[in-house]
């Protein structure tokens, strides 16, 4: 029998392909058992993707709760729904915590859920923790209590710069979702062992009112910004579209680099959604963010802050970016970005001689 | 269009703080929200557009809906401007701190008071909320379908197919109305005109009689919804505490050097020489 005082997670996978949220969320999930001193549920949807109740036991999962059926195989928000309602009332008790990521689907199903279960939901949240919470109602009394061991939902309020811990400590399960790239996966164990309970779903005639067509996985259209290692990021200081072509330049320079955007270059329709980093963007954190002509208001600020290194280059000195970057350029970037290039290739040339000193073998 | 009923769209908007503009503002970046300037939703624009361009193709009556304090009457205002046709404020001081839920319970009941419609349609998030729950919350509540994240769309008789975005791609959907949408600001270019004349509808706001034609107030007596099931009372979350992002760092090193040139030598030597060193980023 599954376990009920798990937290759980719902799992994603994309035509098979488990996705880095998902592992994110373990590694967010086990933090939050430790305490509660439970284990980790994770519920796993789609058509033949048993295998992969495995891999979500090697990277963290204590048991793991998979629906296999055809009607599953491509996500659609009423039979994933339905799925889902159908594993929580089979637990009969609602588990403590449900986490599913900020992503297209979680953003989909997460309220279907919660609203069904008449239970709170905490969006984008970029910690999670556990504590306890003494509620003293003037407005509503009926509630006032000391709560122990509750979920402590933290997201940052980005349009009036403060960050809040949400509780719902009323209502079991408390659900939260968290924003990609934001919780640390834990790393892969292969000899881990776990529990894989099988179940099935049954639909209603309603659950397929949606039909779909097709999903297609557009690569070309696929920026990598979360998994990059380098990110080179352009704002409304390009001055127009042609401005990134200076950006990808410079990206191209880099291994494993994106090409990143503000919201103001976005909006005005100069590169593709896709590309945008911050509030309603991702959240990144490379190793090296380099940020031309971007101002840093903090809707840009809260998707790339965790950046190792953040470089700036801006012609405004009072720009907001240059309070929190690493490094700072005060300039015309149509002038920094050539020279920067120029210079990093210089690099290259400098250590591949090095290397050919240090290994003795020169060539002339 | 003679003989076919005209689709009944609800798009549900709001009015938010604008932050981009300094007034009430603090300057740690927190709202003083009794002085700040205020906006319709930056991502309302796209649900508005799509909900026109719908009229303008097939025929449809807006009308748009919100829930606010009596001045968020100016973005009703604001869309008959781009050609909605009725406005709904749906304003009670029993609504104050709901969260998601509370406030997709009272939406609903606005949608059962204006009888059947066949698309609802909503932005993608707020800019003040930024959650996304709302549009979904009231689906559920209404038992309905929903695509959001919504691109595209085009309507064929009662069969609506739509694209919605996905991460790495999208999916092709269709169903039959009613649906309930929320538009992606990754939708089509926004092309947010004004389809109607400005000076009418400022002229008819003039006019109490002309004026309630098209706007209604109402409350949460009027909408037949239960006041425990809203505001602080009817909300199942409740902000525990907040801190203040304010800034961080105050570290940064400018390099001011005599030239350009030099400062971006200054800037590689300092990652060449730090830590990991920038050369195991360059492609060889």
């Amino acid at each position: 029998m599954p376990k009920t005082n798990n937290v759980v997670i719902v799992a994603e996978q994309l035509q098979g392909d488990l996705q880095q949220i998902t592992l994110e969320l373990i590694g967010a999930a086990r933090f939050l058992s430790e305490k509660l001193g439970t284990g980790v549920s994770c519920f796993l949807l789609g058509h033949e993707i048993t295998p992969l109740a495995e891999r979500l036991i090697h990277y963290g999962a204590d048991e793991v709760i998979v629906i296999d059926d055809p009607q599953l195989r491509e996500y659609a928000t009423l039979t994933y729904r339905r799925a889902v309602i159908g594993i929580l009332e089979n637990l009969g008790t609602p588990p403590p915590i449900v986490l599913m990521g900020s992503t297209t689907i979680g953003r989909d199903l997460a309220p279907r859920i919660a609203s069904y279960l008449e239970t709170g939901l905490t969006a984008d949240c970029t910690e999670l923790d556990i504590g306890d919470y003494e509620h003293i109602g003037k407005a509503d009394p009926a509630k006032t209590g000391t709560f122990k061991n509750i979920l402590y939902a933290i997201r940052p309020s980005f349009g009036e710069s403060l960050k809040a811990r949400i509780l719902g400590p009323w209502k079991n399960p408390q659900m939260a979702t968290a924003r990609i790239g934001v919780m640390q996966a834990i790393p892969i164990n292969t000899s881990r062992k776990g529990a894989v309970h099988k179940l099935s779903v049954h639909f209603k005639q309603e659950d397929f009112r949606l039909r779909v067509l097709k999903t297609v996985r557009d690569v070309s259209a696929t920026v990598n910004l979360t998994g990059a290692k380098v990110i080179v990021s352009g704002g409304f200081g390009l001055g127009g579209p042609e401005g990134f072509e200076a950006v990808k330049d410079l990206a191209s320079a880099f291994k494993n680099s994106a090409v990143g955007a503000s919201r103001r270059a976005v909006d005005s329709g100069w590169i593709g959604y896709a590309h945008q980093v911050g509030q309603t963007g991702k959240t990144v954190r490379p190793d090296i963010y380099i940020a031309l002509g971007i101002s840093g208001a903090i809707q840009h600020r809260v998707g790339m802050a965790n950046s190792k290194v953040i470089i700036a280059v801006n012609k405004d000195a009072d720009a907001p970016i240059f309070k929190f970057a690493h490094y700072g350029i005060v300039g015309d970037l149509y002038q920094v970005v050539p020279l920067l290039k120029k210079a990093l290739i210089k690099i290259t040339n400098k250590d591949m001689i090095s290397h050919r000193i240090k290994g003795t073998v020169l060539f002339k | 269009m003679e003989g076919v009923a005209l689709l009944k769209i609800i798009v549900f908007i709001k009015q938010v703080p604008d932050t981009s503009s300094k007034a009430g503002v603090n300057p740690d970046g927190t709202i003083n929200r009794a002085q700040a300037r205020r906006m319709l939703n930056p991502f309302d624009r796209y649900a508005i557009q799509k909900a026109i361009e719908i009229k303008r193709s097939v025929g449809a009556e807006v009308t748009c809906v919100t829930m606010g304090p009596p001045p968020a009457v100016e973005v009703l205002i604001e869309t008959f401007e781009h050609g909605a046709d009725y406005g709904i404020l749906l304003t009670d001081k029993r609504l104050a701190a709901s969260d998601t839920l509370a406030t997709a319970y009272a939406l609903h009941k606005v949608v059962h008071y204006l009888g059947d419609s066949d698309i609802i349609l909503t932005g993608l998030q707020t800019t003040d909320g930024d959650t996304a729950q709302v549009g979904p919350q009231i689906a559920e509540r209404l038992g309905l379908p929903q695509i959001t994240y919504c691109e595209q769309l085009s309507i064929t008789g009662r069969t609506l197919r739509a694209r919605r975005v996905v991460e790495g791609g999208h999916q092709e959907v269709e169903v039959n109305l009613p649906v309930l949408i929320t538009v992606a600001n990754s939708a089509t270019p926004l092309d947010y005109k004004r389809f109607a004349d400005v000076a009418a509808v400022k002229e008819f706001m003039r006019h109490p009689e002309e004026r309630d034609k098209r706007i209604k107030n109402v409350s949460l007596d009027t909408i037949g919804a239960d006041p425990s099931r809203t505001g602080l009372v009817g909300s199942p979350t409740v902000v525990g505490k907040t801190w203040k992002l304010g800034e961080i760092g105050g570290s940064c090193v400018i390099f001011k050097g005599e030239s350009i040139e030099r400062e971006v030598e200054e800037l590689i030597e300092r990652l060449h020489t730090n830590g990991k060193g920038i050369e195991e980023f360059i492609n060889a």
